[in-house]
């Protein structure tokens, strides 16, 4: 710090017609200076588009088991079809061509993940924030539930769950969110049990607001940015735990392959030297993760304090 | 070997901030102090003070640019000197001593550890030499039991002992000048004054030479010899402690002086420049307030009667410790009538803020309590409608400025969102109240609209003003509503609460560690000492002429800012 | 010290006594075993049979209890598939896979923890953009496809490491380990990589943040300004610091380890606990699945225990207040 912090004095004189800086600046200035970041940014939005287009731009529709031709079956990348197409990244076993299968797979893996995280990251807020504003038994019965989660890695919670219920995208769904609310819910707490001993609450109270309304307009938006700052972490970590769940044969059902169960099926023919069907969809996969982590590497550098204003 | 010790020659020191912009922390400073010497440097915050100590040790952030002259220590030219080469001068030719003790030392080493560290790296002593030469240390800088002290870690021990242990580790090699940047900030205040005098004893006998960094000019008189005024990075007067004090030549030295509190007499406003806002939204602003219900109960019965109030808090078990209970509030007795202020004074932890949170309810205090206002017993009141009014007619000024703002609203709605979740104004109607107190509080109508980020620390106190007096309230607790502002925002503010005390005939419950300010602001003053009320009575006797010792312990250990005597 | 270890072993047992009920209910009474192991040509009256035989035609209570007084003799019941009781197979794979878990954790954490404190005091320098890219990259591919990776490169390609099975193993205290031939090492090496890079990557970017937040406190230019020398600083104040998270974090991610061992058991064909889970879980085989989740839990408390008996006897704060 430049300047000497004994007294607390030292924000800038107002002037009266600054106007408040926008969303889009504030992206701009996190993000600026950071190439690698930016190229992320920039990746998530191709994946985020790939994946709501992917039945425009897939040359074949993976679902359809007419159009599956056997003799066009295991060709690496380049070959020409039976239909005379080619196949840009090859076909697997049955003949189905990996672009498609990529494509459509990326669509199951993302939506998977962001509803998981989404669903979960907002059980988890509200969680959080009712165990700080309402303390007692109500935070004891939470923060408990919240430690005998997190006493299990995510991975075989989740293998539990689906051995309990069985597979399918929904069941894989659910196990993510299980996964993921806890954490959150943890960590909203700290922040709104730190927040809670501010004068800002106080002034609140002492306003005769009620609970309810002091959790939504005045914890809830001084609490919620660590949440914002974690999320693509954990976007990318659902990603990630639905295809290993997919690989390990518990996730999604063969008839809507995600990305990791399109790894699996080709992890067969990878001693067999067909290594086309397995590397593509993990390329892929791992890109997007890759692109989001990057992303929220710099988002998380940007809120640590000890960093702000060091670089 | 000359008499002159350090020279700073027209030192700038630039930081380039994010937006292309540079800023000077230190813009063209230039001092001299003689070996033996104790010089002050003053300023409020923001003024660069610091900087000069830590250019003076290269402890520069990595992206400070010396953009101008440089700092002279005994004849070397410290300020272009490699990191490697700070080796001889860190410790064995400066003893640095930090703001904050508490942070300053290493949380998971020993006491021992550090200091001995310090003594081997600086000194020829080694193993029990070292270890012996530590004690003697210890003792020296008057740390009582310092064989036992040296296997303690530093959360063991009081602030006032920690910087005790950080002034042994400054003089462990007896260097030629001592740094010291505000070295009691951190400490109450009867803790600092026996620390100075050791800091004093330990220096003079060494003749070792101090820069003094403080805010305090109660300190600085009676510390310095020698004293230079700083703000904004440049130098406004520098002179004898004596002259500087009793006779600045300098308008912003003047307006300095005139804002510092005075304990010995009691003024009507601090002569500090402190514009209103326009008359028309004042007016309006307060015949809204004037409009309130006026129900003070009884004529001439107090506003506010406390009796047999405690607190006791419960300290959590934690990993190796049981549950333990901790009395932070021993039946405290008394009257607050309408349109007095009361003041309550002490050192920290002494339970003065925990009594005014009892009083607002923010703290339930312990079975056995009465608490009338207005004439009713609070536990009486039934209705919703009842224990809304009663909140709402006590408010708070809070102490830290830089939280009692909610971050993620507009100023405006930081003052009125209550009236309007409550259904009492309209939209329309809130904007205009809250632009009418913006007004009333000094500050323009028009930045309402901005977030709390945008303003000023004394600015925000003065939004968290206007945001108690929305509700009309006929009680206000100041909780050391300037404890964390420079001194001159300070006199600023303390006008504005005594001339919105003039006009709304507000009762004020008014807490503070600073004698001075009490003096100023109250009409009556309780001291409190460990949860317990030693004496109360009214501010003209009780802080001239105390009865109980504690009090008179407690003026006598202010340091005092008397110009006229210095001179 | 004592309530404190006594309260924490009380909350422990509680957990454990929680997660087996869960684990039985849901594998028991959630899915029907009389449906599963029932062939299709069953009558009702052999239904009826097979689930006197199971005993789950009595008050689900009563199943748990008698259940529960099974597990505390050692007796989990015997495996659906391979007809054997569910403890041995356990405590053969077991050293399998705590042998993999270790040895990953050993590489993780010399390699991790210095490059993590190295990058964290040298945030300029190139070297520490290259670990912070390395680290990312590696923090982002999936620890399956990590494997499937491994097995392409040095199995495939290059022919230099097997891909799958344990190799030779050599009996220490009647217990065969791959870790003691060279054979069995050469078989470990890539189960135990695909476990490591997501440790060394955890640890040196925790180990890093560790590092750049002690960095800034006050204290470290406290220590600056007492003339002690740089190397010293580092040694004494910042890794004596930056040591207490690294001890918890470490704890708790041996259980990580054991946890994703499962997946790369399965890509290695690695005989451990996870393997075994992974096939009983398509086998339907419920008691060893109940078996495995429950020795799980008691583990992860165990450890999790332990964690937090070393936090606190590590960081001063707390053993002193």
């Amino acid at each position: 710090m430049p300047v000497d912090t004994t007294t607390a004095d030292i924000g800038s004189p107002s002037s009266p017609d600054k106007p408040e800086p926008r969303f889009l600046e504030n992206v701009a200035k996190i993000f600026r200076g950071h190439p690698a970041a930016i190229c992320g940014l920039i990746g998530i939005s191709i994946f985020i588009f790939l994946a709501i287009f992917a039945p425009l731009i897939a040359p074949q529709d993976p679902y359809d088991q007419t159009r599956l031709d056997i003799l066009d079956g295991l060709l690496p990348p380049g070959s020409t079809l039976g239909d005379g197409t080619t196949s840009l990244l090859g076909t697997d076993a049955l003949g189905r061509d990996i672009l498609s299968a990529v494509l459509y797979g990326l669509r199951i893996s993302l939506f998977v993940a962001l509803v998981a995280v989404i669903v979960g990251s907002a059980i988890g807020v509200f969680m959080g924030l009712l165990a700080a504003m309402k303390g007692g038994w109500v935070e004891t019965v939470i923060m408990r539930t919240v430690d005998l989660k997190m006493s299990f890695p995510g991975i075989l919670l989740a293998l539990m769950v689906l051995a309990i219920f069985g597979t399918g995208i929904d069941k894989v769904i659910i196990a993510l969110i299980i996964g993921a609310w806890a954490s959150e819910a943890r960590l909203v707490r700290a922040v709104a049990l730190s927040e809670l001993k501010k004068d800002y609450i106080h002034a609140a109270q002492l306003a005769g607001l009620s609970d309810w309304r002091i959790m939504g307009r005045f914890l809830f938006p001084n609490s919620i940015s660590p949440v914002l700052v974690v999320l693509p972490m954990s976007i990318s970590s659902a990603i990630g735990a639905e295809a290993t769940l997919s690989f390990l044969g518990v996730g999604v059902p063969i008839t809507e392959p995600s990305l990791g169960l399109l790894i699996a099926n080709g992890n067969d023919y990878i001693l067999s030297g067909k290594w086309w069907i397995s590397i593509f969809p993990g390329l892929v996969l791992v890109g997007m993760v890759l692109c989001i982590n990057v992303v929220a590497d710099r988002l998380r550098d940007h809120a640590n304090p000890y960093l702000r204003g060091k670089e | 070997m000359t008499d002159q010790l350090v020279h700073v020659e027209n030192l700038t020191v630039a930081y380039p901030m994010a937006d292309g912009a540079v800023f000077r922390a230190i813009d063209g400073f230039s001092m001299a102090v003689k070996r033996g010497q104790i010089v002050g440097v003053v300023g409020e915050s923001g003024a660069g003070k610091s900087t000069i100590g830590k250019a003076t040790l290269g402890l520069l952030d990595e992206n400070a640019v010396i953009d101008t002259g440089g700092v002279m220590l005994d004849e070397v030219m410290v300020t272009r000197l490699e990191e490697h080469a700070f080796a001889d001068i860190r410790g064995s030719k400066v003893g640095y001593i930090y703001q904050n003790p508490m942070t300053a030392l290493n949380p998971v080493l020993t006491i021992g550890e550090q200091l001995i560290e310090a003594i081997e790296a600086n000194t020829n002593k080694r193993g029990q030499d070292a270890r012996a030469y530590a004690i003697d240390l210890l003792e020296q800088a008057e740390v009582p039991l310092p064989e036992e002290r040296l296997s303690k870690y530093p959360h063991q021990l009081s602030g006032g002992l920690c910087q005790r242990i950080v002034f042994a580790i400054a003089i462990s090699a007896k260097p030629d000048l001592i740094i010291a940047d505000e070295p009691t900030t951190a400490l109450d205040v009867t803790v600092q004054k026996a620390v100075l005098g050791t800091l004093v004893k330990l220096t003079r006998q060494e003749n070792i030479a101090i820069i003094l960094i403080t805010h305090d000019m109660g300190v600085v008189a009676e510390m310095c010899d020698y004293v230079y005024v700083l703000r904004h990075g440049k130098l406004v007067e520098e002179g004898s402690t004596a002259q500087v004090l009793s006779n600045p030549s300098e308008p912003y030295s003047r307006e300095l002086m005139a804002a510092i509190p005075r304990i010995d007499h009691k003024i009507e406003r601090f002569a500090v420049p402190g514009g209103l806002g326009k008359a028309e939204d004042r007016e309006r602003a307060i015949d809204y307030l004037m409009s309130r219900k006026a129900d003070a109960g009884v004529e001439g019965a107090p506003l506010l009667s406390v009796k047999n109030l405690s607190k006791t808090f419960t300290m959590k078990a934690t990993a190796l410790k049981a549950a333990t209970d901790f009395k932070a509030v021993s039946d405290i007795n008394f009257d607050v009538f309408p349109g007095e202020t009361l003041g309550i004074v002490g050192e920290s932890g002494s339970g003065k803020s925990t009594v005014g949170k009892m009083i607002l309810g923010l703290h339930k205090p312990d079975p056995g309590y009465e608490i009338t206002y207005k004439g009713h017993n609070i536990d009486d009141l039934t209705s919703k409608a009842q224990k809304l009014a009663h909140r709402q007619s006590l408010q708070c000024i809070f102490q830290d400025p830089y939280s009692s703002l909610n971050p993620r609203m507009t100023a405006g709605d930081n003052i009125t969102y209550a009236l309007r979740a409550h259904g009492v104004l309209s939209r329309a109607q809130a904007l205009e109240l809250s632009g009418d107190l913006m007004e009333l509080v000094g500050l323009p109508r028009a930045s309402a609209r901005k977030m709390p980020h945008a303003f000023s620390g004394g600015e925000r106190q003065r939004i968290g003003i206007a945001r108690a007096l929305s509700f009309r309230p006929d009680f206000i607790f100041c909780d050391e509503p300037t404890s964390a502002l420079d001194v001159t925002v300070q006199a600023e503010l303390l006008n504005l609460m005594k001339d919105l005390q003039d006009q709304l005939g507000l009762t004020l419950l008014f807490v503070s560690h600073d004698l001075a300010v009490v003096r100023q602001m109250c009409d009556r003053v309780m001291v409190m000492r460990s949860g317990e009320a030693v004496e109360i009575g009214a501010c003209d006797k009780v802080l001239v002429a105390p009865e109980h010792e504690y009090t008179l312990g407690l003026l006598a250990a202010m340091p005092r800012f008397r110009p006229e005597e210095v001179a | 010290m004592l309530s404190f270890v006594t309260k924490r072993l009380g909350q422990s047992a509680v957990l454990v006594l929680i997660m087996s009920a869960l684990v039985f209910v849901g594998m028991y009474v959630v899915s029907d075993p009389v449906a599963v192991l029932a062939g299709e040509d069953f009558t009702e009256e052999d239904r009826l049979a097979l689930a006197q035989e199971l005993g789950v035609d009595r008050p689900l209570f009563l199943q748990y209890l008698s259940f529960l007084g099974n597990v505390l003799q050692g007796d989990f019941g015997t495996s659906f598939v391979y007809n054997r009781p569910v403890m041995d197979l356990i405590l053969e794979r077991l050293p399998a896979t705590l042998e993999v878990a270790f040895f990953a954790m050993f590489i993780g954490l010399v390699v991790g923890i210095p490059l993590g404190v190295y990058s964290g005091l040298n945030q300029k320098k190139r070297s520490t953009k290259a670990i912070s890219f390395f680290t990312t990259v590696g923090y982002s591919i999936p620890n399956f496809w990590q494997g499937v990776l491994l097995i392409m490169l040095f199995s495939v390609w290059f022919k230099v490491l097997p891909a799958s099975g344990r190799g030779d193993t050599v009996d220490v205290f009647g217990v065969g380990w791959s870790v003691f031939s060279l054979d069995g090492l050469s078989h470990l090496m890539l189960p135990a990589l695909n476990l490591a890079i997501y440790t060394i990557c955890l640890q040196a970017r925790l180990a890093r943040s560790g590092t750049q937040e002690v960095m800034y406190q006050d204290y470290m230019t406290f220590a600056r300004a007492k003339g002690i020398s740089r190397e010293r600083i580092i040694r004494r104040h910042l890794v004596r610091n930056i040591l207490i998270p690294i001890v918890t974090i470490t704890g708790l991610q041996l259980g990580g380890l054991i946890a994703f061992a499962t997946v790369t058991e399965t890509v290695f064909s690695w005989p451990g606990i996870g393997k075994l889970l992974l096939d009983s879980i398509h086998n339907s085989d419920r008691p060893v699945v109940v078996a495995y989740l429950i020795l799980i839990t008691l583990m992860f408390v165990t450890i999790n225990f332990v964690v937090d008996v070393l936090y606190a006897l590590l960081d001063p704060r707390i053993r002193y207040t």
